[in-house]
């Protein structure tokens, strides 16, 4: 049986936060692209 | 259906099913089983999330709603990432220090025994019931399509569910969901550039998107404010962000998904992993049925999906008018397309006047064709007023059956099959879970060997397959499957992720307030929908999840100060 193994860090950024601030960003652009689409087409 | 789509069918759906079973044939005990060893990577993890949240349903009724609708369902998903970044943040490391089995016992170091079990029995309720649903809809769908019979549909998807979920435990529901996903995937992507290619040689991507643009199909964000209004931005980012913290945090399918992981950094990626693909994925099968919507401008379309429908009108006295609608129907088809390739020539030459102009004879003719199409609707329902008259969820299944090529039906169908089996397994390893070890081990056969909870625990996964069966053997249509889901999940769940956070955030407020706090709040929320269902009040059923889950914690704090009692010491 494999414990599970203790937090590290992430990968690629340097602290967790740093990732959860990329996450949040692109969903910022998404969501920014989709009112793009809409307010292009409407 | 051709030889070649059951072969595609039959060989896809068995190379997964025994595919799982083989990498999971040494599961020897009871962690093993429900937990899955915790060796998974982020993939796994993600894509296991990911499969357990769409359903058959996602894949019938969204492309259905996209159709009807337009694209603003996209918002319902909004606050799905903010979610995820919450409970990376707070919740996944509490699960990990504690090395649970399930969410639910947490709640016992936290408050006591009784709000640990209700919070197990409220999940049991809530995700027995969608179970029932999540096997019931594609198979209705499907079996009237294909002229399957309604029963044997149902059987085939739990049996085969059941089957290899009992066998192979809970890593044999993410085994099998990594390769569900990459059908799922790879049959929407093939699914929209075959649509693509099947527009007329002249209409391109760009003319698509205007028509539909034009006709009012492409509002993806919608920023007004409007407590009744069920997708906007701010009930998607707001009631969305409090659905998504408690389905991903507190809902035991998810829970279990991401407990398997072999680190918590693994877990957090996972679930970060569907934050970040989430919303696009929606978006994809939303586009897919937009897609098809702009298919029918050029296609005529039929005058009613369901076909089964119209065969029932073949021989009565609503024979002769349903045929009169459908020569006003090609009569409008025509005239609509015309109009259709005047709207696009406007728009390539960007003249305004012409474009409004086209623009409204379309409108014109569109909102024609929908009363034509509603005059169907009231044949049927004269005919038989038990017959369920919306067609949304069948427009996507006709489009795949009627004009895909051979080959492509058949892993379209394996699609739709991989997502019943996918978020169906999830569901019965997570309440076979619940059952043994938040109810059973805990409350009524403690102290057992692991043995005798390994065989409980396969036991369970049975019944409450079995148990689902029959939901949906006797289960009825709601308005569309997709909502009947989230409607059932938003009368649920906002009460256990009250219970959470008040565990998480009130450290004052100890078990017996939560508990009175969570009774009161389950009755005030069903009360609620069911004024709403009534007409009495005008609540989307999103807003649920916030009123639910603060009701609990006002009454939680106020019940503190009427009943004082010392809280137990956070077990965190």
């Amino acid at each position: 049986m494999t414990q599970p193994q203790p937090d590290d860090h992430p990968p690629v950024f340097r602290t967790w936060n740093q990732v959860y601030g990329f996450v949040l960003l692109l969903h910022v652009l998404i969501i920014s692209l989709f009112y793009l689409l809409t307010q292009s087409y409407t | 259906m051709s030889n070649i789509d059951w072969l595609v069918l039959i060989g896809t759906l068995l190379f997964i099913v025994l595919y799982g079973v083989w990498k999971t044939r040494n599961i020897s005990s009871v962690e093993s089983y429900l937990l899955g060893d915790r060796d998974l990577k982020w993939w796994t993890i993600g894509l296991s999330v990911m499969a357990t949240q769409a359903s058959a349903i996602t894949f019938l009724s969204t492309p259905g709603q996209a159709y009807e609708d337009g694209m603003r369902f996209a918002q319902f998903y909004i606050g799905l990432p903010v979610a995820m970044v919450i409970l990376c943040i707070f919740v996944l490391p509490i699960y990990y220090r504690l090395k649970v089995y399930t969410a639910y016992e947490y709640l016992e170091g936290r408050f006591d025994l009784q709000t640990r079990t209700l919070a197990a029995i409220l999940f049991l309720i809530g995700r027995g019931l969608a179970a029932g649903i999540t096997i019931y809809a594609p198979a209705i769908i499907l079996s009237t399509i294909l002229g399957w019979n309604l029963s044997l549909t149902i059987i085939l998807i739990g049996a085969v569910v059941i089957m290899y979920t009992v066998l192979g435990g809970t890593k044999a529901v993410s085994q099998t969901q990594e390769q569900q996903m990459i059908v799922i995937l790879s049959g929407l992507v093939i699914a929209f550039f075959i649509l693509l290619s099947q527009l007329p040689a002249n209409v391109h991507l760009s003319d698509a998107l205007g028509v539909a643009g034009k006709m009012g199909k492409l509002k993806v964000i919608d920023f007004n404010f409007d407590w009744s209004n069920r997708y906007n931005f701010w009930s998607g980012m707001l009631g969305g962000t409090f659905l998504f913290l408690s389905y991903f945090g507190t809902d035991q399918s998810q829970v279990q998904r991401y407990l398997s992981g072999k680190s918590l950094t693994e877990s957090r990626l996972g679930l970060l992993f569907n934050g970040i693909f989430k919303v696009p994925m929606q978006f994809g099968v939303l586009f897919v049925g937009l897609m098809v919507f702009v298919f029918f401008l050029f296609e005529q379309p039929p005058v009613h999906f369901n076909q089964a429908n119209l065969e029932q009108l073949r021989g009565t006295a609503y024979e002769a008018p349903l045929e009169a609608l459908k020569v006003q129907s090609t009569t409008v088809f025509e005239q609509k397309r015309s109009a259709i390739d005047a709207l696009i020539q406007s728009m390539r030459a960007e003249d305004q006047a012409a474009i409004s102009q086209a623009q409204l004879r379309v409108k014109t003719l569109h909102d024609q064709d929908l009363q034509i199409r509603e005059s169907v609707r009231e044949l049927i329902e004269q005919h038989d007023p038990q017959l369920e008259t919306k067609d949304d969820d069948y427009v996507f299944i006709s489009f795949v059956i009627n004009y895909l090529p051979v080959g492509m039906v058949g892993l379209l169908l394996a699609v739709i099959f991989s997502a019943a089996m996918s978020s169906t397994a999830s569901e019965l390893n997570a309440l076979a879970t619940t059952s043994v070890i938040d109810i059973y081990r805990r409350s009524l056969a403690p102290d057992r060997s692991d043995r005798h909870y390994l065989n409980v625990s396969k036991i369970m996964t049975i019944l409450w397959g079995l148990l689902a069966l029959a939901f949906a053997a006797f289960a009825s249509l709601f308005d569309n499957l997709i909502e009947a889901v989230n409607i059932v999940g938003s009368v649920f769940y906002p009460i256990i992720l009250g219970i959470f956070m008040v565990a998480f955030f009130l450290k004052s407020v100890g078990g017996r307030a939560v508990f009175i706090g969570a009774l009161l709040g389950q009755v005030s929320v069903v009360t609620l929908y069911f004024l709403d269902h009534n007409e009495y009040i005008n609540l989307a059923y999103l807003w649920l999840n916030i009123i639910g889950c603060f009701i609990v914690m006002i009454l939680s704090v106020i019940f503190q100060q009427l009943l004082p009692e010392e809280p137990l010491e956070d077990p965190t």
